[in-house]
């Protein structure tokens, strides 16, 4: 910003005045100086450092504005949240009126007077509680532990302490009346103890009433939801759990320095598992990403067994010499080391795959090594697993496997796969119309069981179905018979009268007594809901 | 940036909390009377609860207290456990603090206003008070107390504030909850240490919880105690001779005895006018030679086989401190030997003719006890706000050692410290609490007003301010 800016700004004459010389300052003779600031300057020798004083200016002083100060008042004022008429008094910037001529008009004046509110008046809230009459309290809200007297207490400090039940809590002290003495008889007796309440307690009760008397001005039936949500929540409260929690809390609280530590390093090695349990989910999804695609190649199950897997390992690696490794990667949509990582482990089969999956999760350090170790090194480290996680894994031992091992989705999908291309596509069907995918998501031991009940039922109903369309077309056959020898027989009967005709009725009875029930829509029908029955199971099976 | 500061002229145009009466703050403790405006940062009027007496003369005022006059007795009008206990006095000593500093009252005569008393003048004085316009008849007025003042003093305030005084509006705060206001907290955990007493207060949304009030005199004046017992204790003795009978010394060396030429008195000081001297020195050695062992441990505990944490504080640099009188010495262990008591009830200096302190008054078992008496579900909570306020709690090391304390009494738990680090800040925490609270537009609705007094009596106070 230059001078001249600023006396633009300041309205100043233009640059009618000299500058001011500075710079000669500089220029004569040097001063005497002293201490550090001589020895800094004699740094320089002949040619002296050029140091400019910094000088700092202050702020120059606001222009007075050539509007008058704003006045500003000693404003009394009131505050409508009290219940007295206390007057305050605050400064206020005094309101300008306009500079109409003023007439002298009396009735403007008590306008003026009347005193403001206080603008924080609108903060005065309070808690609503429940109100109930003598009446109410008698058919609604006796209670055994609670007399009528301690509850209006109870319900006068909510109220009070505006729901902060740590305050109620701290605060409650009912002293119960004192009976009337005129009575003179046993006084001593008469006095209650007082109870000392906890605040689960007072809360149980105070839910109670509240929900009650919610309910008693607005039927259940007639809440919104938000109404009914509360309503539920208070009538559901319980005093029991919530002192079970508190326990809890307190002996969490309470913990010495060693069970700190040892939650806190509990919490560390929880974190390891559950990173580790994610690499796990994540190469299991590339695992199943691998074992989606050959299936559109064609026929798997040469695959399913090791030595199958064998074979088609010495397969690849012969195409691999042949060709670039690129192509199977294009094919697989794989990184190389993970195709490389993936092989390895179908070779070693699936039994042991499982197993070495198992392991990694209890002992992280040995991960890929077990494998390329003998079975029996393995087994001298393998865990003993007790019978609640051989169910969770779906182990099972057999004196002998009829055919070797297999991957479970293998067998899952067997019984489809031996089926013919015609029959696979209707079970397919079947199950796209059951929502139930073909591949199942999560093929444990438990969903398998249940998706070969789901398919053995799918062929009875496939095979009801097949002998309901035979039947319905045997049926059109008959009574296209029935059509012609009727046709027949009104030629008979235009030709001789009407002999035989109740016979022909008697036969159609019987025929429809034979298959009511197999039309074959309404078979459809009934199987397809047992079916789905049996579908829902497992489906939600495979949510889990 | 021209158009964030806010111009005179212009008002706030969004909802700002404040919204000032001119009320006054008023919080007295056991050393001094704060007052001021709510609404500002410090107290104007900082004026020592003690008095000086001759005859019936009272004298008020650090200007006056501290000049050695024949005759002048030293009282005060506070009981041991900070609660008033002489009202007479305690009357005139807060006017003095109200009117001295921030209203105009006594100033416009020059007979009563402090500067030219004269003891034949006294009674010429009072009937001028009772002439003058009330003191605080356009000033709300806003008391602290302690957590355990007691009913009758509490109305006793109502009623001075309203009869003597004209207060239009009057509300009765309790320190420990304005000291955690002026750290912005509403709910916290409040150590108070402070003069008579240590204090530690569970609070909950702005209210005490009362079964959470503990308390203990392990506080500043005990701390001179011990200081008094340690200056005994050690070779050679420490002479506690205070600035007022020194009338000029010459530098000695370390440990030498003291050259100085003492004033003589025709008629000698008496014993609390010398006890009040001594005392003020002795606050200067708390606020630059004591130290508190700040942790891990107390200073008993070993750190290895046959050496404890007192070797680690003895190789520590000592500090040098020099009495009025020239006498100078470094201190070394024994500056963290007086204040350890207040943590390890077994470390406490021995004191002629007082009880040793106990467990329970130790710290570590004050809060222990105090979040003992709160519901389960808020502890955490408050473990999480230690407001820590008063004038002792600044002794250097108190926080490192608090704090240490409390890790190990719940190593599970998440604590923080709240302390102002501002001296200031932490002396005046319960009078600055005051001063925002005061000034709140949404405080408009609790004072008790004049006519609330009028109709329901002094007890309104029981029913009001809880
Ligand atoms: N820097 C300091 N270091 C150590 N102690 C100090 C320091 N400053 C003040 N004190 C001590 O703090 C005490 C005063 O603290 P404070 O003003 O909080 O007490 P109070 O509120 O008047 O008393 P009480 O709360 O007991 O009624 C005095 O005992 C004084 O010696
Ligand atoms: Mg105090």
């Amino acid at each position: 910003m230059t001078s001249h800016d600023v006396r633009d700004m300041l309205d100043l004459p233009g640059s009618a005045a000299p500058r001011p010389a500075k710079k000669q300052k500089l220029a004569g003779p040097r001063p005497n100086l002293k201490g550090l600031a001589r020895e800094v300057q004699s740094l320089g020798g002949d040619n002296p450092i050029a140091i400019v004083p910094e000088i700092s200016i202050f702020k120059k002083r606001r222009l007075a504005s050539r509007k008058p100060a704003a006045k500003w008042e000693l404003k009394p004022f009131k505050n409508s949240a009290r219940e007295d008429d206390l007057v305050l008094r605050h400064w206020k910037r005094k309101a300008e009126l306009p500079p109409a001529p003023v007439e002298e008009n009396v009735e403007t004046a008590p306008v003026e007077e009347e005193m403001e509110d206080s603008t924080f008046a609108k903060f005065n809230v309070k808690v609503n509680t429940p109100k109930y009459d003598d009446e109410q309290y008698r058919s609604r809200l006796e209670s055994d532990d609670w007399t009528k007297d301690e509850t209006d207490y109870l319900i006068g400090l909510v109220q009070e302490y505006d729901l902060r039940w740590p305050i109620i809590w701290d605060r409650y002290d009912y002293q119960p009346p004192v009976p009337a003495l005129d009575e003179g008889e046993g006084s001593i007796a008469i006095v209650p103890a007082t109870k000392t309440r906890s605040m689960e307690d007072m809360k149980a009760r105070y839910y109670k009433i509240a929900a009650t008397m919610m309910a008693i001005h607005n039927p259940v039936q007639f809440m919104g939801q938000a109404e009914f949500s509360l309503h539920e929540m208070m009538n559901n409260f319980d005093a029991k759990q919530e002192t079970k929690r508190k326990q809890f809390a307190e002996l969490n609280f309470r913990r010495s320095r060693e069970e700190a530590k040892e939650e806190e390093s509990l919490l560390l090695e929880l974190k390891r598992i559950l990173a580790r349990n994610d690499k796990l989910t994540e190469e299991r999804k590339e695992l199943y990403a691998r074992l989606e695609a050959p299936i559109s190649s064609g026929n798997l199950g040469l695959y399913s067994t090791s030595t199958g897997l064998q074979q088609l390992l010495q397969q690849l690696m012969t195409v691999d010499k042949s060709k670039k490794r690129k192509s199977i990667m294009g094919m697989e949509g794989m990184s190389p080391a993970v195709v490389g990582q993936g092989n390895s482990q179908q070779t070693s089969g699936s039994g042991d795959r499982r197993e070495s999956s198992n392991h990694r999760e209890s002992v992280p350090s040995s991960t890929a090594p077990n494998n390329k170790k003998g079975p029996q090194a393995a087994g001298n480290e393998r865990r003993k697993l007790t019978e609640e996680e051989e169910r969770v894994y779906g182990v099972s031992h057999h004196d002998r496997l009829p055919g070797g091992p297999q991957f479970r989705h293998e067998k899952i999908q067997k019984p489809i796969t031996s089926k013919s291309s015609v029959q696979q596509q209707k079970i397919n069907n079947v199950l796209a119309e059951l929502e139930v995918p073909i591949r199942l998501v999560m093929p444990t031991a438990d969903v398998g069981v249940q998706f070969e009940q789901l398919l053995s039922a799918i062929n009875t109903l496939l095979d009801g179905r097949k002998v309901a369309d035979k039947l319905t077309s045997e049926i059109a056959l008959a009574t296209e018979q029935k059509r012609l020898r009727e046709e027949k027989e009104k030629e008979n009967k235009e030709a001789g009268g009407a002999e035989g005709g109740a016979e022909v009725k008697v036969e159609e009875e019987r025929e429809k007594s034979a298959a009511p029930s197999v039309k074959a829509g309404s078979v459809h029908k009934r199987s397809a809901s047992v079916l789905s029955t049996v579908s829902d199971k497992s489906t939600k099976r495979q949510k889990k | 940036m021209a158009s964030q500061t806010m111009n005179s002229s212009m008002q706030p145009t969004d909802v700002y909390g404040g919204d000032e009466v001119s009320a006054i703050v008023l919080d007295p403790g056991y050393t001094s009377v704060r007052a001021g405006f709510a609404g500002e940062e410090v107290p104007k009027s900082f004026v020592s609860a003690h008095y000086g007496q001759i005859g019936d003369q009272l004298i008020f005022g650090d200007n006056e207290i501290h000049n050695y006059k024949p005759g002048m007795e030293i009282r005060n009008p506070m009981g041991k456990d900070g609660v008033v206990e002489d009202w007479d006095v305690a009357t005139k000593l807060f006017e003095y603090s109200i009117t001295s500093r921030l209203t105009r009252f006594p100033q416009s005569d020059p007979r009563s206003n402090g500067l030219n008393d004269d003891p034949k003048d006294a009674d010429v004085e009072m009937d001028a008070v009772e002439e003058q316009e009330k003191t605080l008849e356009e000033h709300p007025l806003l008391m602290t107390e302690t957590a355990w003042s007691t009913t009758k003093s509490r109305e006793k305030s109502i009623e001075i504030a309203m009869e003597n005084w004209g207060c239009p509006a009057f509300w009765l705060a309790r320190n420990s909850v304005l000291a955690a206001f002026a750290s912005g907290k509403a709910t916290a955990l409040v150590v108070d240490v402070g003069a008579s007493n240590v204090s530690v207060i569970s609070i909950h949304d702005g209210l005490i919880l009362k079964k959470s009030i503990q308390k203990s005199p392990l506080a500043g004046n005990w701390l001179s105690s011990q200081l008094r017992s340690l200056f005994g204790s050690v070779e050679p003795k420490v002479d506690l001779v205070p600035h007022f009978m020194v009338r000029s010394k010459t530098p000695v060396d370390a440990g030498a005895p003291a050259q100085a030429i003492y004033r003589e008195f025709k008629i000698p000081p008496t014993a609390s006018f010398r006890a009040l001297e001594e005392d003020r020195v002795l606050t200067e050695f708390k606020e630059s030679v004591i130290q508190v062992w700040p942790g891990p441990g107390r200073l008993s505990s070993g750190t290895g086989p046959g050496s404890t944490n007192e070797d680690v504080a003895r190789s520590q640099p000592g500090r040098v401190f020099e009495m009025p009188d020239g006498a100078n010495q470094m201190w070394g262990l024994e500056r963290f030997k007086v204040g350890e008591g207040m943590w390890d009830e077994k470390a406490a200096l021995p004191v002629a003719g007082e009880i040793p302190p106990t467990k329970a008054q130790t710290i570590p078992e004050m809060i222990k006890a105090s979040l003992g008496g709160v519901d389960m579900d808020l502890r955490p909570t408050l473990l999480q706000n230690v407001v820590v306020t008063g004038g002792t709690s600044l002794i250097s090391g108190f926080n490192d050692r608090l704090n240490a304390e409390l890790t190990v009494l719940y190593p599970g738990a998440r604590i923080k410290i709240q302390a102002a680090g501002l001296t200031s800040e932490r002396r005046f925490g319960s009078w600055i609490g005051g001063s925002i609270l005061g000034s709140l537009g949404t405080f408009h609705q609790m004072w008790i007003s004049k006519k609330e007094y009028d109709e329901f009596g002094a007890n309104v106070v029981e029913k009001r301010c809880k």
